[in-house]
């Protein structure tokens, strides 16, 4: 693994690349905090409408690209939650605790500029965490053969499902959802043609593209344009005020920001918490903490810093279960998993073994992308700022020509236009009716791995299936046995901590 | 507007035990178990040749069957505990503004597919962003005009020229736009 960090930091610093690399993240890291920062529009969409891109690019550029809109999205929905009491993003609800009291003292430079500060602290250690855990953990993974990987993803799905939003249940029929979707096509063992219904356009399979861009953005779209709003909010509100975050002040939120670090870097590696609970979780913790908690919530430095530190941690280690094991722990990853599919790199085990130096050299750009993500995020916070009074009626036709353009570019076919709009339709239904779609990404993406590993498994057995398990595969054995446990304990956790902070919904 | 909800003394909402749009749901994932049921044998291929024993393979059908049980365990799971699920149909609380802007979106989305195609992505995209700003507010019309002409050209340049792949050209696939080192 240390042979592979070294090789990775020598494909990202090659002199001729990482210019090139630094421009794209810095691209996706714009493009994000633009996003961000408009209230209605999501992180998730601006990475599904943004996926196409990095199809084209070398994985080095496109990944960290995505990488960028992923980090700079998060961020970028503090920037209203302070200015105006409107948070850009679901992980930055507890940024508007504080953030707005700030501004209203007057103090709005600062509570930015804590934000931002916060941000970076969480995201650069949370990341260096990440490098440090995934090799150990990708060691252990290359251990693993077909029966525990077939385990181990049946195991993630059902969990997944259990802590998305919403009902138990409907998360469970949603995953059998995805999981049919993805059996469309061909099966992984024998490529035997299944549910193609003589139609030449989907005989591979429902293409991947398609349905995420379909499913993740145009149903944030259709919300969006159910009320017609001339502007998000006036431009006169969102004035910059105040003296700029003195070192001292940074420096008394230094304990705070390493703990929502802490709770955030945790969170993040456990698959469908994410960067919401995290933030209240931060928050409560730095509340609790403090010697003088009346002050949260009338606008304290510190609970901002908090909420940013935490949601932002998350970025990181998510990768953890995604790069050793193949496990998306929320719909974000899940639109990487789609950029590294692309790319020909599929999330797994056998990731690390042979591509494990790429792997490095994107751990490490998500550091670089951190140095970048402080100077973008310090020098345009003005710019950010205005980006709300841009006008809906232009910002959503030109997201709806970014999808369709990049569904496109796929494959060329007018066919997955209409997958598009089909996805895109479904999902607003669906999103309505409060089913959660991350499950469907999930089973989509993961089931054909874990039928061909469940394949592979049967053919080792030689038609003794139990017998082999229990005998030859303890693990996979215990793995079974403790999945009902686990999604259990998983699901109450959830369930426990989503409603604590009142994100069930 | 009946949510399949009723109000209780404290002010919160409990479900009626009536029928409502979860169980409705949970019958359609049960109906889509038994139509998986009835189209598994049409829809899988066969194998040329069936290896038995010790090292038959996983059949095809398997998973497919194994998802269609899914269905119906689960689709009867939603429906019977449907009673009990404090939800709202948003699908049904929409108002007209709502159906009307999103029905408007999905019409100018299925003209944009055929127009792209037939009269290329640059000339489609100004059609589509010109006429959707316009709907959703836009009045001043000069600026529409532009901004519906220059963020095509824009995207265009960037997927043929960055990316290095195609959108639909024609007709502006001569002259300039794949043609910048002229300009």
């Amino acid at each position: 693994m240390i042979e592979s960090f070294f090789a990775g930091a020598g494909l990202l610093f090659d002199p001729s690349k990482v210019l090139i690399i630094m421009t794209y993240i810095s691209a996706g890291l714009f493009l994000g905090m633009f996003v961000g920062a408009l209230p209605g529009f999501t992180t998730l969409m601006a990475m599904a409408i943004l996926l196409p891109f990095s199809f084209f690019l070398d994985p080095l550029f496109g990944i960290p690209f995505l990488i960028g809109v992923y980090k700079g999205g998060i961020y970028g929905g503090s920037i209203p939650a302070i200015l105006v009491s409107m948070p850009g993003t679901g992980a930055a609800v507890a940024t508007t605790f504080d953030g707005p009291a700030l501004t209203k003292k007057g103090q709005a430079r600062k509570a930015l500029e804590i934000a931002l500060f916060s941000s970076v602290s969480g995201d650069l250690t949370s990341d260096i965490v990440t490098i440090l855990l995934i090799g150990p953990i990708a060691a252990i993974a290359l251990l693993l053969g077909p029966p525990e990987l077939a385990a181990i993803l049946f195991l993630a799905l059902i969990v997944i499902s259990a802590t998305s939003s919403g009902v138990f249940v409907k998360g469970l029929l949603m995953l059998a959802l995805g999981l049919f979707l993805g059996m469309i096509g061909q099966d992984p063992i024998g490529a035997l043609s299944r549910f193609s219904f003589g139609m030449g356009s989907i005989e591979s399979g429902i293409p991947l593209l398609p349905l995420l861009i379909g499913i993740f953005a145009l149903p944030e779209i259709f919300v969006s344009i159910e009320k017609k709003a001339g502007m998000i909010i006036e431009s006169t509100s969102l004035k910059i005020t105040g003296e700029p975050l003195t070192f001292k002040e940074f420096k008394s939120c230094g304990r705070t920001i390493m703990r929502s670090t802490a709770i955030g870097t945790v969170i993040g590696m456990v698959p469908g918490v994410g960067q919401v609970v995290a933030a209240f979780m931060g928050y409560a913790a730095a509340k609790a903490a403090s010697p003088t908690p009346e002050k949260f919530g009338k606008g304290e430095l510190e609970g901002v810093a908090a909420a940013e530190a935490a949601n932002n941690a998350v970025n990181g280690p998510t990768l953890v279960p995604l790069l050793t094991l193949g496990i998306p722990g929320d719909n974000l990853t899940v639109i990487l998993v789609g950029a590294f599919i692309a790319q020909g790199m599929r999330p797994g085990p056998s990731l690390m073994e042979e591509q494990g130096a790429m792997v490095f050299a994107i751990l490490i750009a998500m550091v670089l992308a951190n140095i970048l993500f402080l100077v973008i995020g310090y020098l345009c916070i003005p710019l950010f700022a205005k980006v709300v009074t841009i006008r809906k009626s232009f910002l959503l036709p030109a997201t709806l020509v970014f999808a369709f353009a990049g569904t496109w570019v796929f494959r060329g076919q007018p066919f997955d236009l209409g997958v598009l709009v089909f996805f895109g339709a479904v999902g607003y239904i669906v999103k309505k009716l409060h089913f959660d779609v991350t499950p469907l990404a999930m089973g989509f993406i993961l089931g054909p791995p874990m039928e061909y590993a469940f394949g592979q498994t049967i053919i080792l057995a030689q038609s003794n299936l139990l017998g082999y398990i229990t005998v030859e595969r303890p693990i996979t054995a215990v793995i079974f046995a403790l999945t009902p446990f686990l999604t259990y304990l998983m699901w109450r956790r959830s369930a426990r901590l989503k409603a604590r902070f009142g994100v069930e919904e | 507007m009946n949510d399949g909800s009723q109000k209780l003394d404290n002010g919160t909402t409990a479900p009626e035990r009536r029928i409502n749009f979860n169980t409705v749901s949970g019958l359609f994932f049960v109906a889509l178990a038994l139509i998986l049921f009835a189209i598994i044998p049409y829809q899988i291929d066969k194998p040329l040749i069936v290896v038995t024993g010790s090292v038959a393979n996983l059949p095809a059908e398997l998973f497919p069957q194994m998802v269609a049980v899914a269905f119906l365990f689960l689709g009867i799971w939603l429906a019977v505990t449907s009673f009990s699920i404090h939800q709202v149909n948003e699908l049904r609380n929409l108002d007209k503004e709502a159906i009307v802007n999103v029905s408007v979106t999905l019409v100018l989305m299925a003209i944009y597919v055929p127009v792209m195609v037939s009269l290329g992505f640059v000339v489609g995209s100004a059609i589509m962003v010109f006429a959707m700003s316009t709907y959703f507010g836009n009045r001043n019309f000069v600026t529409g005009a532009i901004i519906s002409i220059v963020l095509p050209m824009f995207m265009f340049f960037i997927f043929r020229r960055v990316l290095l792949v195609e959108l639909p050209p024609f007709p502006v696939d001569i002259y300039p736009l794949t043609n910048w080192s002229l300009i």
